[in-house]
């Protein structure tokens, strides 16, 4: 029963993250990342490649790489749309993400990459006759610092200030004098530093990696940005967090027939969103970027 | 030497057209108004001169220096500061940080501390309710405070779209009369507004705007000749002449 509990909870967590990072970028630019999936992609592939410097070198390449990667997709590809409608833009990252994925597949092979990078987060953790896993509780640990972070940024930076107006009303924000880019870039930085941190725990569960790593948990994650309520943070943090939680409960409830998890969860999603159509915290000031 | 000064100006969204011809000269600590009726393009122009919209033609000089197709971001930061129509206050932020957020557009950071104490002393309203959600603010509160949020980067020129909007006429006889305190501190104003009589008995001079472009320009003195407006304002002037 408490090992259901913190897979629910640690589930929750990774699956807030990787909406968060989707809620982020949306946030800004009205733009659905479909390539935050590869983000995550390269930070599994950073990590296991890299492993055998050690685990803190390691983390830094994989979290300042795949930063980088998001980086480059806004500098390269978005930045030149910013007159687009958010449709060219949805097309333009299925592009993006599809180009990744085939360079992966170029670069490391189409074949999984397998690598223990972490090796400390799986085993038990015994209390007299209750086990639990150590990784189920390292990653609610790590969910919650960075979620956290995350929050304080947000919350009470000057960056996160105007990140936080960009969101609300983009063209009132450059009226003040935010700078477009500079926000925009910083979004796609803390994306890809929080895919990196998604990429670290789906690795060290998995074990290995594919160019096709990081479609999955992307499209859930989206789904759980769509329920949390678009245009608002928190929303989507909380969203991706019902997300995983729902699908991690399925799992243990349904047991044999874990096959329809995906199937309930889906029934669940159009029943929230009939009732809550705008989602569960619907962002008042969210206007549609003309 | 003018402050700001444009000619020729158009612009519009998209394939559609709403400027045709905007010229205005600013002095320094100047209030100059801009009426018309509704559809003349008053907002595209202003929003042409702060660099959300982009003019498709025309030449915008301020202080001296050719900013068109500058970002707005850029114009802010060279003392060309814009409240819209509406108010645009983002009102899940605290008025604290609507205020904060006006910061940005400054050039020099050394000064904020400084331009936000003169500010909320322009507004006291505003600076008892400095940690409240700016969303609970009354419409006239509001108004005031994307003043206040515009007027802590220190414009050199301060341009209103309808600020009398949606207010009651006690609120804004305060917003009008804080106009009057901020020209007082040197900073030139341009007020668009509908209700032309407001604006024209405090601006030093009117522009008159219908169907994308400026037609008329009244003085204070024309202001009091009701025909001169009406002529100026419904297009009979032609008629008659």
């Amino acid at each position: 029963m408490i090992q259901t509990i913190l897979d629910a909870l640690s589930y929750g967590g990774l699956y807030g993250l990787a909406a968060l990072g989707i809620g982020l970028v949306f946030g800004v630019m009205r733009l659905v990342n479909f390539a935050h999936g590869e983000l995550i992609a390269i930070g599994a592939y950073l990590f296991i490649i890299t492993i055998d410097l050690g685990l803190p070198i390691s983390i830094m390449i994989a979290v300042t790489g795949t930063a980088i990667l998001a980086l480059l997709m806004e500098l390269s590809v978005f930045k030149r749309l910013r007159l687009a409608g958010p449709s060219v833009l949805l097309i333009a990252s299925f592009g993006v993400s599809i180009f990744l994925q085939r360079l992966y597949e170029i670069i490391f092979g189409a074949l999984p990459i397998s690598g223990q990078i972490a090796p400390w987060m799986s085993g038990v953790i015994e209390f007299g006759d209750t086990t639990i896993t150590r990784g189920s509780v390292l990653t609610i640990i790590l969910a919650l610092v960075l979620l956290a972070g995350m929050r304080f940024l947000i919350e009470n930076t000057t960056l996160g200030l105007q990140i936080r107006a960009a969101s609300s009303d983009f063209q009132t924000a450059r009226l003040l004098g935010v700078r477009s880019n500079y926000v925009i870039g910083a979004a796609f930085v803390f994306s890809g530093v929080l895919a990196a941190a998604v990429a670290f725990v789906l690795v060290t569960q998995r074990g290995s990696v594919d160019p096709l790593f990081g479609i999955n948990i992307t499209i859930l994650a989206l789904v759980g940005t769509v329920i949390g309520g678009l245009g608002s943070l928190q929303g989507a943090a909380l969203g991706g967090f019902a997300v995983g939680m729902t699908i991690s409960l399925l799992n243990s409830f349904l047991g044999n027939y874990r096959v329809y998890t995906y199937t309930w969860l889906f029934i669940l999603v159009i029943i929230v969103l009939l009732i809550r159509p705008s989602g569960l915290i619907s962002n008042k000031a969210f206007k549609e970027r003309a | 030497m003018s402050l700001l000064s444009v000619r020729d100006l158009q612009a519009g969204y998209g394939k559609v057209q709403v400027l045709f011809n905007g010229h205005i000269e600013v002095e320094p600590g100047e209030l100059v108004g801009i009426v018309g009726p509704n559809g003349a393009g008053k907002s595209t122009f202003l929003a042409a001169l702060a660099g959300s919209v982009k003019p498709s033609h025309g030449d915008i000089e301020f202080r001296g220096a050719s900013i068109r197709g500058r970002k707005p971001e850029d114009i802010v930061r060279l003392g060309l500061a814009l409240v819209p129509e509406g108010r645009a206050i983002f009102t899940d932020l605290t008025v604290n940080e609507n205020l904060l957020l006006g910061l940005t557009g400054r050039r020099d950071k050394s000064g904020s501390a400084k331009a936000l104490a003169e500010v909320t002393d322009l507004f006291p309203v505003i600076n008892s309710h400095r940690n409240h959600q700016a969303g609970l603010l009354s419409g006239g509160q509001q108004q005031q405070l994307a003043i206040a949020r515009a007027l802590v980067s220190e414009p050199s020129l301060l341009m209103l779209d309808e600020p009398s909007l949606g207010l009651s006429p006690m609120v804004i006889k305060d917003v009008f009369g804080v106009l009057n305190r901020i020209q007082e501190l040197g900073t030139a104003i341009i007020v668009v507004e509908q209700r032309a009589h407001l604006i024209m008995s405090i601006a030093s001079r009117t522009l008159v705007m219908r169907e994308g472009h400026v037609r008329a320009t009244l003085s204070r003195e024309d202001a009091k000749d009701e025909t001169k407006l009406a002529a100026a304002y419904f297009g009979t002037g032609e008629d008659r002449e």
